[in-house]
């Protein structure tokens, strides 16, 4: 009974020297890292596609589009069951805690609120520019896969949005990089390997709840991601151009 | 003195007529070209890439010697000074540039040229992956022209 309290006081003093130890702890659980770096690949991968080859490499830009949009249902899928700093409800940048962060007030783990602007920007256009592209053609051989469910002038219109939009993709992608550079070099933090180890150093360990059955969580947002992708791309990519020519339904001359 | 004036509001007219027509025609003819020609590429592409089960080697001979006929009928001559400006069927995206680089609109317009002739040569000779490798390579010179010419939308 004696040997109580002394436990106790370790206890609560390791648990104090662990707080101001530097530690590791984690930050981002393996499918928010692998979804931003797939994201990363697939982004620069549609802009080599759309700019450069010919109509087989319109095609592989169409198949990212496809993969774009299973990875945008995933992460939102997964911000709502996966660990607390990929939920939105603990990140979304709120006016109150944007105000908290401005004036130096703001503690947690993950996405700080300005961050989150960032996240969500991103996410929005990323998003606009796969259902912008869903719709667009290149009026060479290429057609979006619901292209033909509008008219050439509304198809050619939201190409044009396509377009303009990835300029303004691009800006914010800037924008991420210069901020990212920007931690690294004046506030000495340090953001690009947490998202490829997951952990970062930190002062404040307590430990975030642990989030139960991960592995089958992210097998069940993938399979629905996958899902939802295939059923609004499998629509053939049939465009007011491609109009098939049935041999026996066609006039001989 | 009445005359006179009747002759010269006549005249404006004629004159406006004759220098705005010739432009708008060329763009309307150049804009149908193209539209045909992507009547052809469509059903190529549709054949020969995206359902080969469909691939039809009469239809797509004919589509490949439509496109070739329509590179090889002078498309140049539709691109007159002064057509980077006015509407045919649509308002026109060539873009002013393609003046300022004549020899650079050249190279590609031969460029599609060679290209159309090659896929109608090795249409005929019904293996789908070379018509595919082929019909890649002409549709890189629609885009090379398109890029560098062609106004976004």
């Amino acid at each position: 009974m004696s040997a109580v309290p002394a436990e106790t006081a370790i206890a609560a003093d390791a648990a104090r020297a662990s707080k101001v130890s530097a530690r590791t702890v984690q930050v981002w659980d393996l499918p928010v890292r692998l979804f931003h770096w797939t994201l990363v690949l697939s982004i620069a991968a549609a802009y080599v596609t759309a700019e450069f080859g010919g109509s087989n490499w319109a095609d592989w830009h169409g198949r990212i589009g496809a993969f774009v949009l299973a990875l945008l249902v995933f992460r939102l899928i997964w911000g709502f069951i996966g660990t607390p700093t990929a939920r939105f409800r603990n990140f979304f940048p709120t006016p109150s805690r944007l105000v908290a962060y401005l004036r130096g007030r703001w503690q947690g783990r993950g996405h700080n609120p300005l961050g989150a602007l960032s996240v969500i920007a991103l996410l929005a256009l990323v998003a606009a520019q796969v259902a912008t592209g869903l719709y667009a053609n290149d009026d060479i051989a290429f057609a979006g896969p619901l292209s033909a469910s509008v008219g050439k002038s509304t198809s050619d219109a939201l190409t044009g949005w396509h377009e303009q939009i990835f300029y303004v993709l691009a800006g914010f992608i800037g924008l991420h990089v210069l901020a990212i550079i920007f931690y690294l070099l004046v506030r000495r933090s340090n953001l690009v390997t947490p998202m490829i180890t997951g952990s970062k150093v930190a002062v404040n360990t307590e430990s975030a709840a642990t989030t139960k059955h991960l592995g089958w969580r992210f097998v069940a947002a993938v399979a629905i991601a996958a899902t939802a992708s295939w059923l609004v791309f499998r629509a053939p990519a049939a465009s007011h151009a491609e109009v098939a020519v049935p041999a026996a339904a066609t006039a001989d001359w | 003195m009445n005359r006179t004036f009747l002759l010269a509001i006549s005249l404006a007219a004629v004159t406006t007529v004759a220098a705005a027509g010739p432009i708008e025609d060329q763009i309307r003819f150049r804009q149908s070209a193209y539209s045909f020609i992507s009547w052809n590429t469509g059903k190529i592409k549709k054949q020969v890439v995206d359902q080969p089960a469909t691939y039809n080697k009469e239809q797509v001979i004919a589509a490949a010697n439509a496109i070739a006929a329509v590179a090889n009928s002078g498309l140049g001559a539709l691109y007159g000074a002064g057509t980077d400006q006015g509407t045919g069927w649509k308002p026109t995206q060539l873009k002013p540039e393609f003046f300022k680089q004549p020899d650079e609109a050249r190279r590609l317009a031969i460029e599609f040229n060679t290209a159309a002739n090659d896929l109608a040569r090795i249409a005929q000779g019904g293996d789908l992956a070379a018509i595919k490798a082929q019909f890649g390579k002409l549709s890189e010179t629609c885009k090379g022209c398109h890029n560098s010419f062609r106004q976004r939308d």
